[in-house]
């Protein structure tokens, strides 16, 4: 059953086109990564998906309901906004012990949630006075107390120190573990994202450029690429380029992600250790696919990319 | 789970954030202030003791109306403005309640509790000031009260739509405040134009902007004597330009709640 269906959604902010003709599904009892740079269109899809906004075409169902105006659909829902506001002169107990009672739930709850993100101590000050890290987590354990099916996270972690950030991780695995809960999550830490998530949609331009399971997707844009590590990334791409059998170079801080025509990349291994010595380059590592996210994201952004108009 | 009050909380809310001490203290303070001092009680020789009640209302209503704009720029312009901007209008909806019940809650908080604190101080005025002369004419009290509101009502729903336009709150009170300045000054240059050209209508297009004018006109105040010179409607045709006002009203309300309803992006 998919709890999200949005299919050829587009939005315009005047003369820009913030998401064009998306489509995405989430299934029931998943976890979809969704990824891209600033300005890919993530927000403007989650704010869609929430009945935030109304997309110019297309449509978006949510639990089979159009989201627009539904109350109905938010005691399902749990949500965390990129930027999270509350009423700023309240108390942060008091505030959740009353959005315990917005929902039905009994108050006791709140202290449940707070005691989960680890924010029991903060439970006396005013909202305002939390820190940006706290506020995240504020959000956080505001969008759980209803115990919902489904939470959309747009960048969820932000503001967290690492083990914060790891701590709530554990609590997405354990939410989607042991209660099903679905997550859709937004983040620019793709590592993060490795960690919990089951599939990804990847987007750039307002468009969904690959979207499937991360083993799926590996294997169909990292088969043909080799990873080299060196200390000159620029001078070993250079060189690299000029290799016959070579369709593509994308070179980082730490070095470069080659690909290769089919069937070559025995040849790759074989010729680069010749050019980084020409080169005075030192080649510190070099494995076959994308072993990250972020080297996923790579490849994708580079291949897709070269289709587009 | 059982069922929760999204609408009584939410408003609850709303009422911990506009009124948190001493704002609603200072405002009460203000109201009573504004009451009392201005309050005038002279023999103005009027020709009725309904003429007389008017006026009399119309000086209790003067400066409190004026705070209560400063409450409705604060609480509005300033207060809602900045929950869009912010985002804190995101975080309500995603509670359980239709989009129309959130922004009444607002406006329950905004303008409810500072009406009922305007018409309780007022009240009580009237009974310590000159209990005869309101009981004798409760009608005309009411009425004057009705008219005298209806151009602050008429602004208060100008603001609101403004608001949720711009999605700014400080850009919304300076909005705001420009207006009421603009519409006062309008309002002034139409009546010398119906001084300098004898006719009625220019006098009539600002009553039904703000009927008090058209009671004025009726009661011949002094301050409006230059009004009767070309205008002096009837008690029914006065009352007709209060209906008329609060019907703008309420098109300019029910655009604002179809607009946050039906419209708005956030």
């Amino acid at each position: 059953m998919s709890l999200i269906l949005a299919e050829n959604l587009t939005k315009h902010y005047g003369l820009v086109q913030a998401v064009d003709n998306l489509s995405l599904e989430v299934a029931e009892d998943s976890v979809i990564g969704l990824i891209g740079p600033n300005g890919a269109g993530k927000t403007t899809t989650i704010k869609m998906i929430l009945g935030l906004l109304r997309p110019d075409k297309g449509q978006v169902k949510v639990f089979d309901q159009n989201p627009w105006d539904n109350p109905n659909l938010s005691s399902h829902i749990g949500v965390v906004h990129e930027k999270a506001f509350f009423p700023a002169h309240q108390n942060v107990l008091n505030y959740l012990e009353r959005v315990c009672r917005i929902f039905g739930v009994p108050e006791p709850r709140a202290k449940e949630v707070l005691q989960l993100v680890n924010l029991e101590e903060a439970s006396g000050r005013k909202i305002k006075a939390l820190s940006a890290g706290m506020l995240q987590k504020f959000a956080i354990a505001h969008a759980l107390i209803h115990e919902p099916k489904l939470i959309v996270a747009d960048e969820m972690t932000a503001n967290l120190d690492p083990l914060a950030r790891s701590a709530l991780l554990d609590i997405v695995l354990r939410l989607h573990k042991d209660e099903k809960v679905t997550f859709l999550l937004s983040s620019h830490i793709l590592p993060e994202l490795s960690r919990v998530c089951d599939s990804v949609a990847i987007m750039n331009r307002g468009k969904v450029w690959a979207f499937g399971e991360l083993e799926e997707l590996y294997e169909k844009f990292s088969a043909k690429t080799v990873r080299i590590t060196t200390d000159q990334p620029e001078k070993l791409a250079e060189l690299v380029k000029t290799l016959s059998y070579v369709e593509n170079v994308s070179t980082d801080s730490r070095g470069i992600s080659v690909k290769v025509t089919e069937g070559k990349e025995d040849n790759l291994y074989e010729d680069t250790p010749k050019l980084a010595r020409k080169g005075g380059a030192k080649i510190l590592g070099i494995e076959s696919g994308s072993t990250s996210l972020e080297e996923l994201y790579r490849q994708v952004v580079t291949q897709e990319g070269e289709k587009q108009p | 789970m059982k069922k929760g009050k999204p609408f009584l909380e939410i408003f609850a809310s709303a009422l911990h954030e506009d009124y948190r001490f001493p704002v609603l203290e200072i405002f009460a303070f203000l109201y009573a202030l504004g009451t009392f001092a201005f309050a005038n009680l002279a023999d103005f020789r009027f020709a009725s003791t309904e003429a007389m009640a008017y006026f009399l209302v119309s000086s209790l209503m003067g400066i409190p109306l004026f705070i209560f704009l400063i409450l409705v720029f604060k609480n509005i312009a300033y207060g809602l403005g900045g929950d869009l901007e912010k985002g804190t209008i995101q975080t309500f909806l995603s509670y359980p309640l239709k989009r129309r019940n959130i922004l009444t809650t607002k406006l329950l908080s905004a303008l409810g509790v500072a009406l009922l604190l305007f018409f309780g101080i007022q009240l009580v005025a009237l009974i310590v000031l000159a209990p005869g002369v309101v009981l004798s004419n409760v009608g005309v009290v009411l009425l004057a009260y009705v008219a005298n509101s209806g151009f602050v009502f008429l602004l208060t729903a100008i603001i609101l739509l403004v608001t949720l336009f711009i999605r700014k709150g400080g850009v919304a009170l300076i909005v705001g405040i420009i207006l009421w300045f603009a519409l006062g000054i309008a309002s002034s240059l139409v009546m010398f134009i119906a001084s300098i050209t004898g006719s009625a209508l220019p006098l009539q297009i600002v009553a039904l902007l703000n009927p008090s004018t058209a009671l004025s006109a009726h009661y011949g105040g002094l301050q409006l004597v230059l009004l009767n010179i070309v205008w002096e409607p009837t008690l029914t045709e006065a009352a007709f330009y209060v209906v008329g006002n609060y019907a703008i009203v309420a098109f300019v309300f029910f655009l604002a709640y179809y607009y946050f309803s039906r419209r708005l992006s956030i």
